[in-house]
Formats: C-alpha cells, sequence, structure tokens
C-alpha cells in the first residue's frame, strides 16, 4: 500500500491482485481487439458498457456485504420483483414513470431490509435467509405477473435512460459511475469501510470492540436491496419491457466479479477499484467471445461456463496464493 | 419429548393439511391420481437424502439441480443407444459421482466455501447441458418407462425402492460409523478431528454420495416419461433443500433426522396440489418455497434462542 520505496514493497505492489487483473483485462481486450469483428468499434463499446451496468450495480452493492463475510444470494430475484414492481406502479397504478422508479427502489430497500432483519435480529445464516428470500422474491414476482405478463410501451423519455447517450456515454452509466463513487466513498474513506472488514475478520472481535455490528449489517443488506432496486429500473429502460424473469442468474455473475477483483468470499479483504476491474473483466470477456462466434446463442452458454469456470479458478488460485505464502512466512 | 419436537410438528401440520383436505375435498384421495403424486415426488426424496446428509455434515449443494439434468441426459443418452440397463444406471451414477467429487475437491481439501463452489458448478453443468443438447428432448427406447412393466406396478415399485433407501441411510446415519462421522463434523470438525476422524475426507466422501443419488434420482425420473426433458433438473435443488429444511435438518450442521425429511417433503409436496383444491393460482409455487423455507429456518432459530 505505501510507497517506502523498498524492492519488496514494490514487488508485492506488482504482485497485488488488482494489478494482475489489471493485466488480464488489457490482454483480453487486446486479444479480442485483433481476432473479433468490429470488437473495438464506439458502438460495440457502448454495447459492453450498456451490458454491464446492471450486474455491475449488484457486484457493487454485493462488495460490502461479502466484505462482512456474508453473502446475498437474493438480489437477481430482488431485481426481477422490482422490474415487475415498477410495471404495475406504471402501468397499473397509473404513475409517473420517474415516480414508479422511486417506488421500485423503495421496494427494493424494503427487500434489503426483509433480508437484514432475519440475519441481524434473529441471528439466521445469509446463506440459507437470502437462499429463501432469492425464491421468495422471485416467486413473487411471478405470482404478480401470473408468470407470464409483460410490461411495455414505456414513453420514450423513459426509455433514454437504458438506451441513451449523455456527453457520448450511455445514460446508465453515469448512474453505475455515481454509484462506484458512493460505495467506494463508503468501503475506503469512511469507518464504515473499516467496520465491514472488521466484522468481516472477526464478527464478535468487532462487537468486543464495541462497533454496533447489527447496524452496520442492516446497512448492508439495505444498501444493496437499493441498488438492486436501481438496477432494476435501468434493466426495464434498456430492454424496453418489465417481465418475472428480470435479472435470473444475475447474483452469481455479480459475485463472480466481486471474487474475481480479489475480494475474499470469507470476507475482510477487498476492495471496491478491484469490484470494478472484476465486472469489466467478465463483461469484456461474455462480449469479446459473441464477436468470435458465430453463433450467438452458442456464446451466452459459453460465456456461462466460462464466468463459472473462472469463478472456480479465481477462488482456488486465492486459496493457493494464501497458502504459498503463508509457507515462505513459516521457511524464512 | 422436546428431542422430536421439530419433526413431530412438521408431521402435525402435515396431518392437518391432509385432514382438511380429506373434508374439502375428497377426490384428493383417489387412488390412482394419489399414487402417481407419491412416485412423481420419489425423485426428490431420493435426492433428499444425499442433501440431509450435505446439510449435517455442515456443508450446501445447490448444484444437484444442474447434476440432476445432466444425469438424465446421459442416462438418456446411453438407452437410446440401446446399451444393457446395467450400463444405464452406472453411467448416471458415475456422472453424478464424478461431479459430486468436483465439488467435494474443492469445499474439502481447498477448503472453498460449499455455497460459492456449488454456485460455479451449478452454472458450469446448466451451461453445458444448454450447449450440448440445444433443449432438445430425447425420445428413450419403448421399453425404459417403468422398466417395461404396467404404470401402477411400476410406481409402486419406485416408492418401494425410494423407501427402503431412506430406511437404510436413517439405519446407517444412526448405527453405521460412517454415519455418525457425518453428525460428528457437521456438529464440530477440531473435535472431530482430535477425535481421529479426518473431516475432509468424510466432506469429499458426502459430496460424492450426494452425486451418485442425483443420478439415482434422474433415472427415478426418466422412468417415469417416455421422453428426457433436459430442463427438468432446473429448480430441483431449491425443492430438495427446502423439504430438508422443513424437515428439521440444521442449516449449522449435526442435527437433524430423517424420518423428519420424509414428513417435510410429504408436506412440501401436497401444499402445491391442496392449493389447486383449494383454488389458489399455481404461479404461487415458488412463493410458498421460499416463505415456508424461510418459515422453517426462523423457527430453527428461535428454538436455538430459547435454548440459550
Amino acid at each position: 500500500m505505501s510507497s517506502s520505496g523498498r524492492p519488496s514493497a514494490w514487488k508485492s505492489a506488482l504482485l497485488r491482485h488488482e494489478t494482475i487483473l489489471l493485466c488480464v483485462l488489457i490482454a483480453e481486450i487486446l486479444f479480442f481487439n485483433a481476432t473479433g469483428r468490429n470488437f473495438g468499434t464506439p458502438a460495440n463499446i457502448a454495447n459492453i458498457v450498456r451490458q454491464s451496468v446492471e450486474i455491475g450495480l449488484l457486484a457493487l452493492a454485493l462488495t460490502p456485504i461479502i466484505l462482512t463475510g456474508g453473502i446475498d444470494l437474493s438480489v437477481g430475484s430482488l431485481l426481477g420483483l422490482c422490474a415487475v414492481i415498477f410495471g404495475m406502479l406504471w402501468k397499473d397504478a397509473g404513475l409517473d414513470p420517474w415516480l414508479a422508479a422511486v417506488g421500485a427502489v423503495v421496494a427494493g430497500a424494503v427487500g434489503g431490509a426483509l433480508n437484514a432483519t432475519l440475519i441481524t435480529r434473529f441471528r439466521l445464516q445469509p446463506l440459507i435467509v437470502t437462499l429463501g428470500t432469492f425464491s421468495l422474491f422471485r416467486g413473487l414476482a411471478e405470482a404478480l405477473t401470473g408468470g407470464t405478463k409483460a410490461y411495455t410501451n414505456f414513453p420514450a423519455s423513459f426509455l433514454a435512460l437504458g438506451n441513451g447517450f449523455w456527453w457520448g456515454v450511455p445514460v446508465q452509466a453515469w448512474v453505475l459511475f455515481a454509484v462506484a463513487f458512493g460505495i467506494w466513498t463508503l468501503v475506503h474513506r469512511t469507518t464504515f469501510g473499516r467496520s465491514f472488514r472488521a466484522i468481516g475478520f472477526a464478527p464478535e472481535g468487532a462487537r468486543y470492540a464495541g462497533l454496533p455490528v447489527e447496524r452496520r449489517l442492516v446497512l448492508a443488506y439495505v444498501q444493496a436491496g437499493v441498488i438492486a432496486g436501481l438496477a432494476a429500473v435501468i434493466f426495464v429502460s434498456r430492454v424496453t419491457e418489465a417481465r418475472a424473469n428480470a435479472g435470473t442468474g444475475y447474483e452469481l455473475a455479480a459475485i463472480t466479479a466481486v471474487v474475481l477483483g480479489g475480494t475474499s468470499i470469507f470476507g475482510g479483504i477487498g476492495s471496491v477499484h478491484g469490484t470494478l476491474l472484476g465486472i469489466a473483466a467478465v463483461a469484456v470477456l461474455s462480449n469479446g467471445l459473441s464477436r468470435i462466434l458465430s453463433i450467438s446463442s452458442f456464446s451466452r452458454e459459453l460465456s456461462g461456463i466460462l464466468t463459472g469456470a473462472l469463478l472456480l479458478l479465481a477462488l482456488a488460485a486465492g486459496v493457493v496464493a494464501k497458502r504459498l505464502s503463508q509457507r515462505a512466512v513459516r521457511t524464512s | 419429548m422436546s428431542k422430536f419436537s421439530r419433526e413431530l410438528s412438521v408431521a402435525g401440520v402435515l396431518a392437518l393439511l391432509l385432514i382438511a383436505l380429506a373434508i374439502f375435498a375428497p377426490n384428493f384421495f383417489e387412488p390412482q391420481p394419489m399414487l402417481s403424486r407419491l412416485a412423481s415426488q420419489m425423485p426428490a426424496l431420493v435426492a433428499a437424502i444425499g442433501m440431509t446428509c450435505v446439510l449435517l455434515s455442515r456443508q450446501i449443494d445447490i448444484s444437484i439441480g444442474a447434476q440432476f439434468g445432466l444425469c438424465s441426459v446421459v442416462g438418456g443418452l446411453l438407452a437410446a443407444a440401446k446399451l444393457p440397463l446395467a450400463v444405464v444406471v452406472l453411467g448416471a451414477m458415475g456422472a453424478g459421482a464424478a461431479m459430486g467429487a468436483l465439488n467435494g475437491v474443492l469445499v474439502a481439501w481447498l477448503g472453498l466455501p460449499s455455497i460459492v463452489v456449488t454456485l460455479a458448478t451449478m452454472v458450469t453443468w446448466q451451461e453445458t447441458l444448454r450447449l450440448w443438447q440445444q433443449g432438445r428432448l430425447l425420445n428413450l427406447p419403448p421399453g425404459l418407462q417403468w422398466f417395461g412393466s404396467s404404470q401402477t406396478s411400476g410406481q409402486v415399485l419406485l416408492i418401494l425402492f425410494a423407501f427402503a433407501l431412506v430406511a437404510v441411510a436413517a439405519w446407517a446415519l444412526k448405527r453405521v460409523a460412517a454415519g455418525r462421522f457425518v453428525y460428528a463434523v457437521g456438529s464440530d470438525a477440531e473435535a472431530a478431528r482430535l477425535a481421529g476422524i479426518e473431516p475432509r475426507r468424510v466432506t469429499f466422501g458426502v459430496f460424492v454420495f450426494m452425486g451418485v443419488l442425483a443420478g439415482v434420482a434422474a433415472l427415478m425420473n426418466v422412468v417415469q416419461s417416455p421422453q428426457v426433458q433436459p430442463t427438468s433438473g432446473e429448480g430441483f435443488e431449491l425443492k430438495v433443500i427446502a423439504a430438508v429444511v422443513v424437515g428439521g435438518v440444521a442449516v449449522t450442521g449435526g442435527r437433524g433426522r430423517l424420518w423428519g425429511v420424509v414428513a417435510g417433503l410429504l408436506l412440501l409436496a401436497n401444499v402445491n396440489p391442496a392449493l389447486t383444491h383449494f383454488h389458489v393460482q399455481a404461479y404461487w409455487e415458488k412463493a410458498i418455497q421460499g416463505f415456508v423455507i424461510l418459515l422453517a429456518v426462523l423457527a430453527d432459530g428461535l428454538q436455538r434462542r430459547g435454548k440459550g
């Protein structure tokens, strides 16, 4: 971290997870730019950005949670539920789309608060709680729409959020930047971030050190719900319809981005800029594959397989690196 | 008394549901539909045996739906190639064992959290299956359905087989050293290690066992229809986990009984048909499943708190 100039500090900065990931990202871009059709065109770059904003938002939201040693499997389902609620508020209740968007974000906050209550007040494991809400949120979305109903024909002013440009950049990217800045500040520049890490390292220790562990956990899960609601609005605007299956499987892609970004799944270690690099690495990979392969349906499945494999490799590499460094410490 | 309170309360709710159905919807108990409904739950029951062991050893496996789907297709392809039944059975079970072994290596020897490992393997196998089959239905040769016998005797055979497996597993968990090891590792892995048990081998074994049972469950599902649906495993993992958790197995490991799981599975299995009998729409199935999981976990948490 420090720029003391000692050779070992230089070496550790070079071997830092984020540095390695940045090199992987650059290699990916160079490779796909050389082999893919129209990979480097401005239109395709905008495409990559648009397609990664919702998963990116969820990954940013998951970073504080995983730092505390927790997990939230329900964010993808919550995105679907918020999308359906947004559609209902707009079409069935006749609200202005932006007012309906506020409603969707509030619904996300309520969903996050449900997770938070079960986890903190009843001391239940985040894993099983969010596995339950994973099913509950998606099920509610299906029940509300009768399984098949889709809300469409949104006004053009609203669709601009997901399909327009502002200052030459896709509009939703500005939302991602703003949220990334907010989460980065929260995690790296406030005492909240330090308490997330402390809870991740040792929850009991954090409690004895006087940290309000429950309140910090509530903050982590509620902000994830809020961001899931925000991502739902952007998703609906981009694909121009609100359906119960919105965001299916997004939780895995988001967790992959976070873990690829160097955040330990056991909690305590990680960074928001690492998560941003992880998001970019996953997005470039899946888009690049679709530029190389001729049949687009193949590329979607292949990128799913690679995402799973990449996650396993990143996890295994993290463990092996830790063991090697422990061995180095012991022998020296 | 309090030792069995959780299992008894699940069995009590199940009894209440059945009594309500007997009063308000007596045609629910017509023999043939009842037999078909029960037989269709047997794959989940067999998989629930494995999931019980996984949760007892304080792990979780959410890749079993994808394993189930892949094993179905492997078994179906072997059967369609006119290979003998023994090869079909071994092929499906072997595929399950291999996938379970991968989970086991990553969880037991690399010490990775099982939820993330099995989330990753779930997506990997699911997308592999989609890439491979592209959603095609697979036609099975005649003679495989119900093993060539009549539907009724096939169904009775499946039900007897599943319950025999449950009985053997329940006995083994209680009386065989390997079964006691599963409880020991799930209660306190460090204490188990000091007692001379190798926790990593137990964990690995549990995941392989789960994979083999996913293969058996897939075959039990395949023989019930003339075709293999490659999507048949989607959502299967949640159904099985819900049944096990509702049946009183603690996600914190080391506590739970198989007969509670049987009650949990039958309870969940009857909720949906009961809903249709009481004219509630079927779209609510997933929401109710999630709600029931949360309720069961909440009951567990409150019970633990009450004790101390």
